[in-house]
């Protein structure tokens, strides 16, 4: 049996039943793994050895009779940005190139409790700047679905690890869009919790009022499991909501029934997310549309004018955000080894030191420094944060209509990599977030389901490119958003795997 | 609508701490530049009754005074002495 | 001419167990470097700060002490600049400029004898202490690295700054004083650990420009930097010379004002508010529930000691001066309710015998405020006369016998006997003729004789015994 393809309820479910043991489960991944990263490049650091030593440890615990937890034995890739005690956590980037965190995140700390199993840690753009996982020290992650495209970022090692069958499910974060793009682009689901939800403890910040840690699986279901274990306030993060210890979700069969419990699903199509998109994306999302509606919701396009400022917004506050949260990466404390302190003057230690940020890294710091310099806080910060309560007004009025709102994740399809780096116009890379920043900017929940496949001339199994379907939903109504998903899931019927 | 110039590039990477190199002042100005004009849209918007959203957090609910050793070294870099990090000379 | 000074008191919270964002322990003297640091404090990535509760009550204190007004809410700010003892390269702070988020505002503090001089407080706020640079040839130049501890980085301060109403440096002196005895009396900072509170001063002379006057170690520092950085000035507006406006050191060996060794570019801090820490919401039960935690400020104390105690004003002034003096006195009255008694012997003897240094009062010292009381009683009930009592004071406080069993060993009980007075003042009579015929005819010259009688019998006689027998004997026609 071809363990690596199982989801994570069915390998958790058979690791408890004993059908097959966490040890066997994780060696198969592992092979997975070897056979298929010369094509993908999702991993950074694969953690073999632990892994396996998990998994015997987990297998004997249950030969024993004991609980071994909600997620026993699944394996799960953790992008490079989070930390996990004891293994290396780059970022993608030389400045923490021999970084070692002493802890572990709590969202890692949780999925250990939970009996989870870490895989490895995953490539993304630096520092989780980035749409594309093309800004990695470490090369750029291919798409599974055709591996001369990209997966989409910056959580692009989450989406293509999990497409590519090297593990059950992944945690991303999502500060404008990054779980959902690769989810979207890989045809898998990614989910960005409501601000709050999830702690950031361990979560290398980038821009701390907009992020998220979010997980990513192949189905509706797994990524709910995840939340479930994720989830809930922590005392390591004063910006965790208290909305409940520790949420419970479900999707799968009891959704279902509740589903058809409840009154029926309203949804509302953004158009200014459809206007905008390659014309071949649109038709996928109203054919998603169309399933939706012969399931028995109430589906109708609706607007959402703030959209139209929500990027100059995001990027004002994401880049202000991370200049700042970047600075403490002077290589005193922590960094990478080969430059030494002695002989220099500090503050040309720190500049020769700082020097090796990539490229996109440094154009955020410096762009981030101008809008917070002298003079221009209120011109730039203050009028962008005002945007993010517009936009939340907007969207609260809009919820009392709709259940959910949808459109495209991504506007475009996959693109080749190296595209649109060849171009040189990193601001024609920033258009491509407008259907996800939203959700950032207001602190709303959204997930990405696959929505379908567009043929293209270019693609490499013939198979077409992925299309993601996102729905976002009020605060804190996750599993009304699951609830959608799931009935979406299993209408559409798009879940496959690619061949690799 | 400041154009960005190649002197406030220079000047903010000196506030950054980043050692930019003529190459890249050159090709980082004109992207800058353009990136600034975009994010000027915030001008147009009108703002005048939007109030910030600020996340709030009650008194009786800030972190409890007591204190925890933390076990382990938290310092990751080889450059130590006695204990104390070697950082790079102040004058 | 026209001098304005202001300051800028920086105090730690000592009082405070742990740091202002992490639960390290805030006691971090005499720890082996970074011995006292987490994940959180050294600012690796992925940490968050998490606000200390007792840091912004003990603020609170502060704040309504210096009559501050506290807003109901308050928030934190970045202040972003690079240096090697910020381990985040910004420091958390609060800031005002974009709406009042700061732990105290508009304040106002009396001073000075009977609360004569006043100074407006413009603000108060909490922030973090920064690491240690240390250098191993000890002098900055010369180092090749610096040696940088982070046990001190994240330590709760609080930053109190006043408008420039001083204009004179002896006025600032008072009021320091006079601050430095509020937060001993909070019980939210120990001035006498080194490094606790720091002060920088601004000063202008003439309407000239304002020079900033950095590194004074201690408070009495800063007066003698004051005067010298005002003569500076002075001479230089004499000379038609311009003062610059700038960052000058205080140099302790030399005592003098120097030109800051490096030359800082003008700092750009891009300020903005912390994103992981939430606005505090304080509500107003916050400034009641914050007066009912308070000790008793020194004023209300002092007073309390007039009041109920009827000492003068100046022995009660000297008590609370020092808090630890007051906590022993109204410790002693526990054992045994002699106020006035009792505050005397502390203010006019025990003082004699404590270390000059204010920091090290009772250092050394045996004897603790039952011995005190337990002295006082004795005289009260006339078991030993004064004089013995000092004497047995002075032996005590070096090996912290109780007076009683020193009074009871050497039979130091006075002599009222009156047949051994008697035997004592006749000796005297018979020595001391001419001052005898004296107090014949003037009373008053009596006490000469019972001052012989008192070295006589080596201070044992009672006093008031002898004097009677004395004035009897006197009163008898001579023999």
């Amino acid at each position: 049996m071809e363990l690596f393809r199982l989801s994570a309820g069915q390998a958790a479910g058979g690791i408890k039943s004993r059908e097959f043991s966490a040890e066997e489960y994780v060696c198969q991944l592992l092979e997975r793994i070897k056979k298929v990263e010369p094509k993908v490049n999702a991993f950074v650091t694969v953690n073999s050895k632990e892994a396996l030593e998990q998994a015997r440890a987990l297998d004997k615990k249950i030969r024993d009779g004991q609980d071994a937890g909600a997620l026993a034995g699944v394996a799960l890739s953790i992008k490079d940005n989070i930390c996990v005690k004891g293994l290396r956590t780059t970022c993608a980037s030389k400045m923490l190139e021999s970084y070692v965190p002493p802890y572990d995140a709590t969202v890692v700390r949780r999925l250990k409790q939970a009996g989870a199993i870490i895989i490895g840690k995953v490539n993304l753009d630096e520092f989780a700047m980035g749409s594309t996982t093309e800004f990695s020290r470490h090369g750029p992650t291919r798409n599974p679905w055709d591996i001369s495209r990209v997966p989409g970022g910056s959580s692009g090692g989450s989406a293509a690890s999990v497409a590519a069958l090297e593990c059950a499910a992944s945690l991303g974060s999502d500060t404008g869009g990054s779980v959902r793009c690769p989810a979207s682009f890989c045809s898998v689901v990614g989910l960005k919790p409501t601000y709050g939800l999830v702690s950031r403890y361990g979560l290398v910040s980038y821009a701390n009022s907009l992020e998220q840690v979010g997980p990513v699986g192949r189905t509706v279901e797994d990524v709910a499991a995840v939340m479930n274990v994720i989830a809930g306030i922590d005392e390591h993060d004063h910006t965790t909501a208290a909305v409940g210890a520790r949420p419970v979700y479900s999707a799968g069969h009891d959704g279902g029934r509740r589903q058809q419990q409840q009154p029926q699903l309203r949804v509302g199509l953004v158009k200014e997310f459809v206007e905008g998109a390659d014309p071949a994306v649109a038709k996928v999302i109203h054919g998603a549309m169309d399933t939706l509606a012969k399931q028995g919701c109430r589906c109708e396009e609706t607007s959402l004018g703030a959209v139209k400022y929500t990027l100059a917004s995001y990027y004002t506050i994401a880049m202000a955000e991370a200049s700042s949260n970047l600075a403490r990466y002077d290589n005193v404390r922590y960094g990478f080894d080969d430059l030494n302190p002695e002989g220099y003057e500090w503050n040309s230690y720190f500049a020769k030191a700082r020097s090796n940020f990539g490229e996109e890294v440094k154009r955020r710091i410096i762009v981030g420094s101008y809008v917070l310099s002298s003079g221009y806080y209120g011109k730039y910060y203050l009028k962008a944060q005002q945007v993010r309560s517009i936009l939340r007004k907007e969207l609260k009025s809009l919820f009392k209509h709709y259940d959910v709102l949808i459109g495209p994740t991504m506007p475009i399809l996959p693109f080749k990599i190296g595209e649109k780096i060849v171009e040189d116009d990193p601001l024609k890379m920033y258009l491509v977030d407008i259907d996800t920043v939203v959700a950032n900017l207001a602190g709303n929940p959204a997930i990405s389901v696959p929505a379908g496949f567009v043929a293209a001339a270019a693609a490499a199994d013939g198979g077409g490119l992925p299309v993601g379907l996102q729905m976002m939903a009020d605060e804190f109504q996750e599993q009304k958003m699951l609830d959608a998903a799931f009935l979406f899931e299993g209408a559409a019927k798009v879940q496959r795997s690619p061949e690799l | 609508m400041a154009a960005v110039t190649k002197d406030q590039v220079k000047h903010l990477g000196w506030l950054a701490r980043i050692e930019l190199s003529d190459a890249e002042l050159d090709r980082y100005t004109a992207q800058i530049e353009g990136i600034i004009k975009y994010l000027d849209k915030l001008d147009s918007i009108p703002l005048e009754e939007a109030k910030p959203i600020v996340a709030k957090k009650k008194f009786s609910n800030l972190r409890a005074d007591e204190p925890a050793a933390f076990e382990g070294d938290a310092l990751g870099t080889k450059y130590r002495k006695d204990g104390f990090v070697k950082g790079p000379r102040m004058v | 001419m026209e001098t304005k000074i202001g300051l800028e008191i920086h105090c730690q919270l000592t009082g405070v167990k742990s740091k202002l964002f992490c639960s390290c322990s805030c006691d971090y003297r005499g720890k082996g470097a970074n011995a006292n640091v987490c994940p959180t404090c050294a600012g690796l990535p992925g940490t968050l700060p998490l606000l200390n509760r007792k840091a912004v009550e003990c603020a609170g204190m502060i704040s309504l002490a210096l009559g501050c007004k506290i807003p109901d809410e308050i928030a934190f700010y970045r202040k972003n600049y690079f240096y090697p003892d910020l381990p985040k390269n910004f420091q958390l702070t609060q800031y005002n400029a974009y709406g009042i988020t700061s732990i105290g505002v508009e304040g106002k503090l009396e001073y000075g004898d009977g609360g004569s001089k006043s100074t407006r407080i413009r603000r108060m706020q909490l922030e973090e202490d920064p690491g240690r640079l240390v250098y191993e040839s000890g002098s900055m130049e010369t180092s090749i690295y610096t040696l940088i501890d982070y046990n001190r980085a994240g330590v709760p301060l609080v930053e109190i700054v006043t408008e420039p109403d001083f204009s004179d440096p002896k006025d600032v002196r008072l009021f320091l004083d006079k601050v430095t005895s509020i937060i001993e009396h909070l019980e939210v900072c120990d001035t006498k650990l080194e490094g606790s509170v720091r002060c920088d001063a601004n000063v202008s002379v003439g309407g000239g420009n304002r020079v900033e006057i950095k590194n004074v170690s201690s408070f009495a520092d800063v007066e003698k930097a004051l005067r010298y950085e005002i003569t500076r000035q002075k001479t230089m507006a004499s000379r038609d010379i311009e003062v610059k406006a700038e960052t000058r050191h205080w140099d302790d060996a030399r005592k003098v004002t120097k030109e800051s060794r490096t030359k800082e570019e003008e700092q750009d801090y891009r300020y903005f508010p912390e994103p992981d820490i939430p606005a505090v919401v304080l509500g107003s039960e916050f400034s009641s529930s914050v007066m009912q935690l308070m000790p008793e400020l020194p004023d209300a104390r002092k007073d309390r000691f007039v009041l109920d105690y009827d000492l003068s004003a100046h022995v009660a002034q000297v008590l609370i001066n020092n808090k630890k003096l007051a906590d022993f006195f109204e410790s002693a009255l526990k054992t045994y309710h002699s106020p006035k008694e009792i505050a005397n012997w502390i203010v006019t003897d025990l003082m004699g015998f404590m270390d000059e240094k204010e920091e090290r009062l009772f250092e050394g010292l045996k004897i603790g405020p039952e011995h005190v009381a337990d002295l006082a009683k004795l005289v009260d009930q006339n078991v030993i006369s004064r004089a013995t009592a000092k004497q047995i004071l002075g032996q005590i406080v070096k090996t912290g016998e109780m007076p009683s069993s020193v009074a009871k060993k050497t039979r130091a009980s006075m002599i009222d006997d009156a047949g051994a007075l008697a035997q004592a003042i006749d000796s005297v009579f018979q020595s001391e003729q001419a001052a005898v015929q004296d107090a014949r005819r003037n009373p008053n010259a009596a006490n000469f004789l019972l001052g012989k009688v008192m070295q006589l019998t080596r201070g044992r006689a009672d006093p008031k015994a002898a004097l009677e027998l004395i004035q009897k004997k006197l009163s008898e026609p001579s023999s």
